[in-house]
């Protein structure tokens, strides 16, 4: 699983206690006795992406201690769905993450067609895996919008949130919404590709492919953005093991693992893309690893067009399925933007389901903050949380 | 005397030949302002005078000294405006122009967005005004009102031109940089006084930016001066006019002072004391509506002094080189153009940059910035000694 | 495949002792205000200028009053149950059953458009639905109408059969609607008719099959594959639960 070059990153992980601080906090204290305070940053703060809350205790600029907490946008999601049938849980399953939609559709969609044990045509995986990029690429470009506006930059959020409306115009064009897409079916798609969206999909890669080295030049050609994040909220892969951090996090320590093309679902196999890894483990590893990522989803986009292209117009792309689940436990998981979503279905042989489980990457990852912000100053702190790119409406469910 | 008709009361005499004039040299705002009470003073003393011919009141209105005592009154009134409207100018760039950076369009309220600043002024003044419980009043407001006083009276202190000043003071420079110096003190104090932990924390970031940059700025100043022999304003820009514009030789300090101009102005890459993103607004969270709006005014005020220092010590102040005496039409007008000229750079690099981090500025102050202008100040000395200059 | 941005930047170009390299992001800023300056933002000016919408665009539901045939499949499968049926008369003055629409609780997930048999639901593109108060966010059957309805707006269900898949028929597609037939338990039967009076498209015939003990007829319902447009409401209605669907798969 590990990259061969982290050689470096295994030494320093063995000696070094639990993280690797930028400063030495207990040295630091020790010369000077302050008062330490609890500051609270959320849920009204404008740091926090959303309704969640982080209490960091700092003395004078150095956090010591960080915890979070979330659930204030809990809507009962999980016991919702036990009440309603299959096909009306997919609208609902939208609204679990604002930035990348169509993941946790796809997802369930994967749940239920495990449990009714079918297997949906080549088309519907080809365009889910169009669709999933499309997500994929919105929510990495309103994650880099937000770490813009948490350094401090306006000109960042406006340009990326830009390149951003290009691709809900790929989601209008694919399935008519922008956020809320209600677009694949348990068995397939709601709808073939429309007329050029063939066409359509291609420009708007290459146009992003050319435009998205302006937002990278603003942030990796400007010195400050980068010493702002380098060096900061150092993870170690062990840390990771520990806490089930997934997703670019994880990528961004040295551990080389992709749900994509480690496990793949949906045809991820007949395409050809690389991860991308980095072994430093600190906030501009995993801003590197997300941009990269982009870059990537652009490829995987285009190889796909052309697998759709070439099973042409007639291809079956919908299955009729039947309304009532047999009975079983089944569960799926999907490379999410931000990591690694599963869902958890049991079925009773009714046409809803007994119970639905969903396990978000950001309620995960979002539990590593205390060892992310340990010894950072209060300004890294906005750095280090939008690196773990909130999404509150999976978090809470 | 007989007082037959309006223009017996209103006459524009030479204002040099009043022996209560203020001043020194030909003062232009002093020349409108007494203008003006001339025709109100007059045409008060007029009407008076049809109701109750030959009474005290008309001809007190009209003598050398009330004349003198209400046109210093409309003086304030008339330089205080230009400065504020050129502010509102620079706010609407500011608007304007990030938006055209960021790919938007900026403000579209009336007058190509410029109304908004009149709309931002009413809906701050129409907000409610609340106060904390447990602040202590007293500082809270004190330092607030003392931020914003010293930026209005420095903001007006700036000279537009020779005929265009509020005092014309040998140490001229000294006097606006200690006022430009002293809000950080006001800023830390009020962070403590408002009982809420953003505050402090801004209130304490406001006293590092201070230690970091105030010293290389200072240098800076007195290399300028340094190279033009003198402290009074009006010397510097007229030494700039003999020679050349000092950000040529002084290339380094040049830039060295844009930046640390920046951070004196708490501008973006610098505007720790109120970094949105980590605290709340920094020092600025408990202050609300007009409180608000004020500071937030005060802050352009400051950058715009900020902009028109860099005009007089480094731009050649109100001369535009090469056109001769044409630079006695509106030298007024060539100022605020090169401090609006400075105040776009500022806005660009708000544009382009995120912000730094406490150590970062430290860092940057004192291992960056502090050698640069010592090198300055050498290369400045070695031109002095050399008879350059 | 290559990983451009990461051979690029990986060891960092940018050296960061050098505090001060900041040029290439002002070099970019003034680059796009020149280009915004000399010609427009990419922003419009929302209520003077709006967007251009491919005709797939869900706004709101539209109802062609009078391609609806009052089935209520949009009723049963809006997930938000932002969707009732209510009696209304048309247009010579009958009262027919029509979905009234509250839009505060729609979702625009487009299933009333995707599952109406008739495509007398469409979603329609208009999304300026802002009113003063919530009684005013429903629409009933008339106000639904939206006159510039085209072919692009309608969707309908393509599927393919699995048995068709797995046989490698695939190009066969069907509606749901055209093969889900609703199939009768004679043994629950009460012959009660409430399937024959509630049927929206008169598909259902009661048939004679013989008398009972007390010498009543026994009535069973047929249904007509041709008019049968399967919308569930004679097995929703039917007391015995003696209808049920036979999903053709």
């Amino acid at each position: 699983m590990m990259a061969d070059d982290n050689t470096e990153q295994t030494k320093t992980a063995g000696q070094m206690p639990a993280m690797k601080p930028v400063v030495d906090v207990a040295a630091e204290t020790a010369k000077m006795e302050t008062d330490k305070m609890w500051v609270i940053m959320g849920p009204q703060h404008p740091f926090s992406h959303g309704l969640w809350t982080l209490k960091i205790k700092v003395d004078g600029e150095i956090v010591t201690d960080a915890e979070p907490i979330v659930g204030y946008l809990h809507r009962g999601w999980e016991k919702e769905a036990e009440n309603r049938p299959y096909p009306k849980i997919i609208p609902m399953a939208d609204r679990l993450c604002y930035a990348a939609s169509m993941t946790y559709t796809h997802l369930y969609c994967m749940t239920v067609e495990k449990a009714l044990g079918i297997d949906p045509p080549d088309k519907a995986k080809y365009i889910m895996i169009i669709a999933d990029e499309i997500n994929r690429l919105q929510s990495h470009l309103m994650w880099l919008a937000a770490v813009g506006t948490d350094l401090g930059n306006f000109t960042v959020f406006l340009w990326a949130m830009r390149e951003r409306e290009y691709w809900m115009d790929m989601n209008v064009r694919l399935c008519g919404a922008r956020m809320t897409t209600n677009y694949p079916r348990i068995g397939g798609v709601r709808n073939d590709t429309p007329e050029l969206f063939d066409r359509d999909i291609i420009r708007c890669t290459e146009h992003f492919e050319k435009a998205v080295w302006d937002i990278i030049g603003l942030i990796d050609d400007s010195s400050i953005y980068v010493s702002r994040m380098k060096n900061t909220g150092i993870l170690t892969p062990e840390q990771c093991a520990n806490l089930g951090i997934t997703g670019p996090a994880l990528r961004g320590t040295g551990v080389d693992f992709d749900l994509r093309r480690d496990d793949p679902y949906s045809n991820y196999d007949q395409i050809d893309f690389d991860v991308p890894v980095l072994k430093q483990g600190d906030s501009y590893a995993r801003y590197m690893v997300r941009v990269e990522e982009m870059l990537q989803s652009c490829k995987i986009i285009k190889q796909a067009m052309a697998k759709v292209r070439a099973l042409g117009k007639n291809a079956p792309y919908r299955l009729k399925v039947p309304s009532n689940v047999p009975a079983g436990r089944h569960f799926a998981k999907l490379e999410d933007p931000r990591g690694e979503s599963m869902m958890y279905l049991i079925s009773d042989g009714t046409d809803k389901p007994y119970r639905l489980k969903v396990r978000s990457p950001i309620f995960v990852n979002v539990s590593a903050s205390r060892e992310l912000c340990m010894g950072c100053r209060i300004a890294d702190v906005p750095a280090i949380m939008a690196m773990i790119d909130m999404c509150l409406g999976e978090t809470d469910r | 005397m007989v007082y037959s008709s309006i223009l017996d009361w209103v006459n524009f005499p030479d204002i040099m030949a009043n022996p209560y004039y203020p001043f020194e040299t030909y003062n232009l705002p002093y020349d409108i302002s007494q203008k003006l009470w001339e025709i109100i003073g007059g045409t008060i003393a007029w009407l008076i005078n049809l109701l109750f011919p030959g009474n005290p009141v008309s001809e007190w209105l009209v003598c050398d000294m009330t004349v003198n005592f209400f046109a210093l009154i409309i003086f304030m009134i008339v330089v205080f405006l230009v400065v504020f409207i050129g502010i509102l100018i620079s706010l609407w760039e500011e608007r304007k122009v990030l938006g055209r950076t960021m790919d938007r369009r900026g403000t579209m309220v009336g007058m190509k967005g410029f109304l908004q600043c009149v709309a931002d002024g009413f809906k701050t003044f129409m907000k409610e005004d609340t106060q904390p419980r447990k602040v202590d009043r007293m500082t809270y407001m004190w330092t607030v009102s003392l931020v914003i006083g010293t930026s209005m009276l420095i903001a007006c202190m700036i000279p537009l031109s020779d005929r265009w000043y509020v005092v014309n003071y040998n140490t001229g420079l000294l006097l606006i940089m200690g006022l430009f110096a002293l809000a950080p003190f006001f800023i830390l104090v009020s962070g403590w006084s408002q009982n809420n932990k953003y505050s402090l924390i801004g209130g304490m970031r406001a006293a590092e930016m201070m230690i970091s940059y105030e010293i290389p700025m200072l240098i800076l100043i007195a290399t300028a001066c340094l190279m033009a022999g003198t402290f009074n304003i009006g010397g510097i820009v007229q030494a700039q006019y003999d020679t050349m514009p000092y950000f040529i030789p002084q290339c380094i300090g040049f830039v060295t002072f844009f930046v640390c101009a920046n951070a004196e102005a708490e501008r973006t890459p610098f505007d720790l004391a109120e970094a949105e993103s980590e605290l709340v607004e920094g020092w600025q969270t408990e202050y609300a509506g007009m409180k608000w709006g004020l500071i937030m005014l005060a802050d352009y005020m400051r950058g715009y002094v900020s902009c028109a220092m860099i005009t007089i010590l480094y731009l050649g102040g109100w001369n535009l080189p090469f056109i001769g005496d044409l630079n006695n039409y509106v030298p007024e007008l060539v100022f605020l153009l090169k401090t609006w000229l400075v105040f776009f750079a500022m806005i660009i690099v708000r544009a382009a940059l995120p912000r730094v981090r406490t150590d970062q500025i430290l860092n940057l102050g004192w291992k960056v910035f502090m050698p640069l202008s010592i090198i300055n100040l050498v290369i400045v000395l070695l031109l002095k000694m050399g008879g350059v200059f | 495949m290559t990983m451009d941005y990461l051979e690029k930047y990986r060891d960092g170009r940018v050296n960061t002792a050098k505090t001060l390299w900041v040029m290439k992001p002002i070099y970019l800023i003034l680059r796009l205000f020149n280009k915004t300056v000399v010609h427009r933002p990419v922003t419009i000016l929302y209520p003077y200028e709006k967007l251009w919408m491919p005709d797939n665009y869900r706004g709101r539901p539209a109802l062609a009053f009078n391609t609806c045939i009052g089935c209520g499949m949009c009723a049963r499968m809006c997930p938000t149950t932002a969707i009732v049926l209510v009696e209304c008369p048309d247009d010579e003055g009958k009262p027919v059953k029509r979905p009234q629409v509250n839009m505060g609780r729609c979702s625009f997930c487009g299933y009333c458009a995707e599952y109406c048999p008739t495509d007398a639901m469409t979603m329609s593109p208009i999304v300026e639905l802002a009113e003063y108060t919530r009684a005013d966010l429903i629409y009933g059957p008339r106000r639904l109408a939206y006159d510039h309805t085209t072919d692009g707006m309608k969707i309908d269900i393509e599927e393919t059969l699995l048995s068709d898949y797995q046989a490698g028929n695939g190009e066969r597609r069907i509606n749901p609607a055209k093969t889900d037939r609703p199939v009768l338990d004679n043994a629950k039967c009460i012959s009660c008719k409430k399937c024959f009076k509630s049927c929206p498209v008169q598909a259902i015939t009661m048939e004679e099959h013989g008398k009972n003990a007390k010498g009543r007829p026994i009535l069973w319902p047929s249904v007509d594959d041709q008019k049968c447009v399967s919308c569930y409401t004679c097995v929703d209605v039917c007391p015995k639960s003696a209808l049920h669907m036979n999903e053709v798969l």
